[in-house]
């Protein structure tokens, strides 16, 4: 089945998406019509990922977080950096590590 | 040993509780199984995240990079222009696999990558700093797609992980111990019920021959 990909990101970000091809942008303006739009993204049968800048999403926090625990398997969510490269200090996905296995596991790349 | 008074000491009882705790030390197998084959698949899929994360930030890095000289080169207004004007027509094709019983999509990106004349803004108008931060996003977008085929793969099977690990610690350390606890109270209740008619009947005997 073919999906559609959207992205919610600052003006510019969500420009050069658009330029890839990207068919549902979203600029990131107040959190409000942000969340609105999320909840319409996740509810919508023909998106299949949905890109949100870190930024955004940090913004968005608890109610961000919520929306992502309760969420179907699609559309899948996936956090970019934006064009600052910023990062939050801590992994999602370490986290989880952290929290099943008990202790800190660093992969290396390549191997 | 707390949980066991609440239990009739019968011979009914205990085998119906051996019973449950063979269940529940089957199960507990099991599930202790299921847990070592996801930590493989789980550190399999952080590993291959590892390789592609690092490859995707830094295409993206490079696209934004681009997307910021395109800013400059062209203009900010020009670029937004573009950007609307480009089309938008990029979809990706999602299945879901199993794995372990697990849910997780499988993305196939159609390719992203076009040409310059098929990205449907004005050529003329437009320089090549918007044709290459176009590019460059178009690659990133590809990279992208993958990224978020395998983090949402590890996510699903993360959380499966915990789930997982819970039950099998709930096993472990609460039904298990619980229930052999009650079958020892009953079984050593049941033994210590014999002694006395034992004895009893011991003593009972001892009167009888007394009276004769």
């Amino acid at each position: 089945m073919s999906f559609k990909i959207a992205t919610i990101a600052d003006a510019e970000t969500v420009a050069g998406f658009a330029l890839a091809g990207v068919q549902d942008v979203h600029i990131h303006e107040r959190k409000e019509g942000t969340l609105a739009k999320m909840d319409e993204l996740l509810a919508s049968k023909d998106v299949g990922i949905v890109f949100i800048t870190y930024r955004v999403a940090e913004e968005l926090g608890l109610e961000f977080r919520r929306r992502m625990r309760t969420k179907k398997l699609l559309p899948v969510v996936l956090r970019i950096p934006d064009k600052t490269g910023w990062l939050p200090k801590v992994d999602e996905l370490q986290e989880i590590i952290r929290r099943t296995v008990g202790a800190e596991i660093i992969v290396k790349g390549g191997s | 040993m707390a949980k066991a008074i609440g239990v009739a000491p019968t011979r009914m009882e205990l085998l119906k509780l051996r019973q449950r705790a063979a269940l529940a030390q089957k199960g507990y197998d099991l599930l202790r199984e299921k847990m070592d084959a996801l930590v493989i698949e789980f550190f399999e899929i952080v590993r291959k995240i590892g390789v592609v994360r690092a490859k995707t930030m830094q295409q993206l890095s490079s696209a934004y990079r681009s997307l910021s000289t395109c800013f400059a080169v062209q203009g900010t207004i020009e670029t937004y222009q573009a950007a609307r004007e480009a089309k938008k027509e990029v979809e990706v094709d999602i299945s879901t696999r199993h794995v372990m019983g697990i849910l997780v999509p499988a993305i196939e990106a159609k390719p992203v990558e076009r040409h310059a004349l098929a990205r449907g803004y004005g050529v003329y108008t437009t320089s090549s700093a918007l044709d290459e931060a176009s590019r460059e996003f178009e690659k990133a977008l590809g990279d992208l797609i993958k990224l978020a085929e395998l983090e949402e793969g590890a996510r699903e099977i993360a959380l499966e992980l915990e789930k997982t690990k819970r039950r099998v610690n709930a096993l472990e350390y609460v039904i298990l111990p619980n229930l052999k606890s009650m079958v020892k109270f009953i079984s050593m209740r049941l033994d210590e019920m014999e002694r006395e008619n034992f004895s009893r009947l011991k003593r009972i005997k001892a009167m009888l021959e007394g009276r004769e």
